[in-house]
């Protein structure tokens, strides 16, 4: 207990050289946040580049957290493969025990390489400090995802709610009581009827 | 209710059988609910089969021997082999200025077979050379590639060795035309329609076509587990039927132009019509500008055998590992291909279809005028060598 212990565990994850390669720059930023938030002092990360042997080679990473659908892998696992390119092999997944950590990765779209002989006990709260920002990256997205659609919905809303109040004389209190009556009867959703409403006045000019 | 298969596919031409399987009802005939996903590298193909996500994957040949064999610092899986899906499109394609070098540097070398043209190329590498200037740079889509083996074949015919004269690295072929275009590469070996695009491009010339090398040599091949395969017979073997019965139609010349169309689709390859249907109608231009080369066999889906898991074409593709030391010299390369390369699934699950199969397993390849040489096609290696796989060792 205390701060000694603290220290000591500090030292000890600084000793790590971190690399995120990750096309989307937002989810590298969390990802990288997350890490720096741990203690993880030594992280890096790129994008896409052409040049990306050179990289990292000038990096040394000790582990390289990328995205798994990343085209760059495949540029990654030659490079691992070929002596002179990098000093040091690097596995994945270096421990084929830990099933569990891999489905998570999988499934978040995380894939890891790992200068071997690394301790799994020490790679792991990094891979899954990865997952879990990976995990929170995509909730983000796809919460922005549905707020952006619902705000098309009441757009569309809106643009059939004035087609109705100007060609119909409707009042707009009517105008959205005639949409929703319509949606009902036919087990659809407002901003269906809505679009159906757009495009019938639509098509008459 | 029908089987749902999840298969991964890259957007290359010879993706153009699952496609086919699924667009064209075959695999729902064989009550299969096909789901087609498209991944940009195969890394993350391999991976999501490996892991569940997928029940199948187009495949190239070398990945699940490499996966069996646990080379490239990823843990062994076993994935196997129940058909092939083809033999490709592969071709050669150098940067036109690169193209001119050698077409400068060696005529006689670029005006006679194809196969040859790395005589050229080697004269190129020994100018620079003596001019102190950096190797140049290769690209093909992935260490375990048939692309890499025939990249390092051509080269090697011709005296070039492909570790020291030049830089081989590895680019996922959605990404190879721009390394091209803008110079990061000076040429690389690649599936359809990625040669023929920089070609139309006018960025590139091919220079050598996969069948300028070795005709039969294995492409793309459908991978799927082993304990999914132990654990569900029936369905594997109704999804080689769809996909044999695919592959059948679009070998059918009066298919090709429809072909094209369903290959140039976003979903799919997602490239221009023009440039698909030059390639998969036998008439792919060589050069930019020029007229198109009249070559029938460009594309072979079906016919000679394509899709036969050939145990002695899994063979070939080990023994070049091992020639470019990827795997240790005393593996025991052709017990792997047994356990990997599946024939035996592939006879039961065509059995009572009309669809020819070889009696045996294993050929010896390279035999030109060999007794079934319409059966299984054209098939000579460009340096005349004969491949025994009894004889490897």
């Amino acid at each position: 207990m205390g701060c000694q212990g603290v220290g000591v565990n500090l030292v000890k994850l600084e000793e790590y050289n971190i690399l995120v390669i990750d096309e989307n720059p937002d989810r590298a930023a969390i990802v990288e946040r997350g890490l720096v938030e741990s203690g993880y002092a030594r992280v890096a990360r790129i994008g896409t580049s052409h040049n990306l042997v050179e990289r990292i080679q000038a990096l040394a990473p000790d582990i390289i957290i990328i995205d798994l659908e990343n085209p760059d892998r495949d540029t990654l696992e030659q490079m691992f493969q070929v002596s002179r390119a990098i000093a040091r092999p690097i596995a994945m997944f270096v421990d084929q025990s830990d099933s569990t950590m891999i489905h998570e990765a999988i499934s978040a779209g995380v894939s890891a390489y790992v200068v071997d002989g690394l301790r799994q006990d020490r790679i792991r709260p990094i891979v899954e400090m990865a997952i879990s920002r990976f995990n929170v990256f995509d909730q983000l997205r796809r919460e922005r995802d549905e707020a952006q659609a619902k705000l098309n919905e009441r757009k569309l809303i809106e643009r059939a709610k004035g087609i109705l109040m100007k060609e119909k004389g409707l009042s707009e209190e009517d105008s959205y009581a005639l949409l929703r009556k319509n949606a009902m009867k036919q087990n659809r959703k407002i901003y269906e009827i809505a679009q159906s409403v757009i495009t019938a006045f639509q098509l008459e000019f | 209710m029908a089987d749902k298969v999840r298969l991964g596919f890259v957007p290359l031409v010879d993706c153009a059988i699952p496609v086919v399987a699924r667009a064209m009802g075959f695999a729902e005939q064989e009550n299969i609910e096909l789901e087609l996903v498209r991944e940009m590298s195969w890394a993350a193909i391999r991976d999501k089969l490996s892991y569940g996500v997928y029940e199948a994957a187009h495949l190239l040949a070398g990945i699940p021997l490499a996966a069996r064999l646990g080379l490239g610092g990823v843990p062994v899986q076993h994935i196997v082999v129940p058909m092939a899906l083809g033999r490709g499109g592969n071709a050669i394609t150098v940067s036109t200025r690169l193209y001119q070098r050698m077409l400068e540097a060696d005529p006689s070398a670029m005006h006679g077979p194809r196969g040859q043209s790395a005589r050229a190329l080697k004269k190129v590498i020994d100018e620079d050379r003596a001019a102190g200037r950096p190797v140049m740079s290769f690209a093909t889509v992935f260490p375990f590639s048939s692309h890499n083996y025939e990249l390092r074949y051509w080269m090697a015919a011709a005296g070039i060795d492909p570790d020291k004269d030049v830089n081989i690295g590895v680019i996922a072929p959605p990404r190879m035309f721009d390394s091209l275009r803008n110079g990061w590469v000076d040429g690389y070996c690649v599936g359809e329609p990625w040669n023929q695009r920089a070609v139309f491009h006018g960025d590139g010339v091919i220079v050598a076509l996969k069948e300028d090398i070795w005709p039969r040599s294995p492409e793309k091949v459908l991978g799927v587990r082993e304990d999914w395969v132990n654990s569900n017979p029936e369905t594997v073997s109704a999804l080689v039927r769809a996909l044999v019965r695919a592959a059948e139609w679009a070998d059918e010349p009066g298919n090709r132009a429809e072909l094209a169309q369903l290959l140039s689709e976003d979903a799919n390859v997602g490239a221009p019509f023009e440039v698909l249907k030059a390639s998969l109608s036998g008439k792919p231009v060589l050069r930019p500008g020029e007229a198109p080369t009249e070559i029938p066999d460009r594309h072979v889906f079906y016919r000679y055998t394509a899709t036969f898991p050939w145990l002695s074409q899994g063979s070939w593709v080990g023994t070049q590992m091992k020639r470019w030391g990827q795997v240790p010299a005393d593996t025991d390369l052709n017990n792997v291909v047994r356990q990997v390369y599946r024939p035996d699934l592939y006879r039961v699950a065509v059995k009572d279809l009309d669809v020819a199969v070889p009696k045996h397993d294993w050929r010896v390849e390279g035999i030109n005028d060999a007794e079934d040489r319409s059966f299984v096609g054209p098939d000579s290696f460009l340096d005349n060598t004969i491949f025994d796989p009894e004889k490897v060792i």
